[in-house]
């Protein structure tokens, strides 16, 4: 999974402009529906791209399935961890078998359109996804929580990574427990917000990542 | 109503035509981006291909205007358009945000004083783009 910036209006360019045209003061909160940040994510699973997309107010340009064909299946999928101990043999076979069937499809003539409904939700893809601060608070609020599901937890962190270097106004981006100071979640509650708090107030301590991966 | 552009997203055309080649090639975006960038020729010729119909493209950026007009004109243009932003900085000055999208699609849609400021402010931005979308082929 890579994840890159590829343009952003930011709090502090917004401000800046506000200034100079003699705007001397608007409430933070206020700005946030009039900054955005486009990112570049790459080699994602078609499970995690499924769920991403469930942030509708986001914008969204996917590679298709339809033009891009899989040319090699085994080498362009996502494989978690947990098949990765216990059951990587019988997956790799899966995606195997299924990389032919797909190739099989196409040299008899079924176009990429209609062959693609054999390829897995561990099929990698890429997207551009642009979200304005609004959206940005709430998808991390939801996906940087430990309740979330690990592949779009590490996009959500390698994303305030990015937005937190960009802006840092935005520093009190985090999950919903780091942003109130309290688990939203109830009973599902993980129990641990001393524990989150102090992962999301640095930078460098979210999940072992860094800037440059 | 008057209309005045104050921040946007930097290349908002090389990103659009990275949105374009995003869709149909097996690279990545930020691959295709760099390419792009260093490159506007093809950046134009891409752009020549966008239509606005397909408007997703289109909104992979943010434009912000300050915007001088009454109560009245700013309901009326949310209730036009209800994905623009309006947030009041004082009396009659209003803080107003779009996508490209949106704020193509109102020009495209509605001939008004505000129609004309938005184009204005957008001439200078993506110019290729209202060049290509203004040949009347789309």
């Amino acid at each position: 999974m890579r994840v890159e910036l590829l343009g952003y209006l930011s709090t502090e360019r917004l401000l800046e402009a506000l200034r100079m045209a003699g705007v001397t003061w608007v409430p933070p909160e206020q700005l946030l529906p009039h900054i955005s940040f486009t990112f570049s994510v790459e080699g994602i699973s078609r499970a995690c791209s499924h769920q991403l997309i469930r942030h509708r107010t986001a914008s969204f340009t996917q590679q298709s399935q339809r033009y891009v064909k899989v040319k090699r299946l085994s080498e362009n999928v996502v494989i978690p961890e947990s098949i990765r101990e216990k059951a990587l043999q019988p997956y790799m076979e899966f995606i195997e078998r299924t990389g032919d069937l797909y190739s099989r499809l196409m040299e008899l003539g079924v176009p990429g359109e209609d062959a693609r409904f054999v390829l897995p939700n561990a099929t990698a893809t890429n997207l551009i996804v642009t979200m304005n601060g609004l959206a940005l608070r709430h998808f991390f609020g939801l996906r940087c929580c430990l309740r979330a599901q690990w592949e779009i937890r590490e996009l959500a962190d390698r994303m305030l990574l990015k937005v937190r270097s960009a802006d840092p106004n935005l520093s009190h981006f985090g999950p919903y427990c780091y942003q109130l100071g309290y688990c939203p979640e109830g009973r599902f509650s993980c129990g641990k917000l001393a524990e989150m708090r102090v992962r999301y107030e640095k930078l460098t301590e979210i999940a072992g990542l860094s800037l440059d991966n | 109503m008057r209309l005045r552009l104050l921040s946007y997203t930097p290349d908002i055309e090389a990103i659009i035509a990275t949105a374009l080649l995003t869709t149909s090639t097996p690279s990545s975006p930020s691959e295709i981006h760099r390419r792009l960038l260093g490159d506007p020729e093809r950046v134009r010729a891409l752009l020549d291909r966008v239509e606005l119909h397909h408007g997703s493209l289109l909104e992979h950026n943010k434009l912000c205007w300050l915007m001088e007009a009454s109560r009245d004109e700013v309901l009326e243009l949310l209730i036009k358009r209800h994905y623009f932003y309006a947030t009041p900085l004082g009396e009659s000055m209003w803080l107003l945000s779009s996508n490209l999208r949106t704020a193509l699609t109102y020009a495209q849609r509605y001939r008004d004083r505000f129609s004309d400021a938005l184009m204005e402010t957008l001439r200078d931005i993506v110019p290729n783009l209202i060049m290509s979308l203004g040949r009347g082929r789309r």
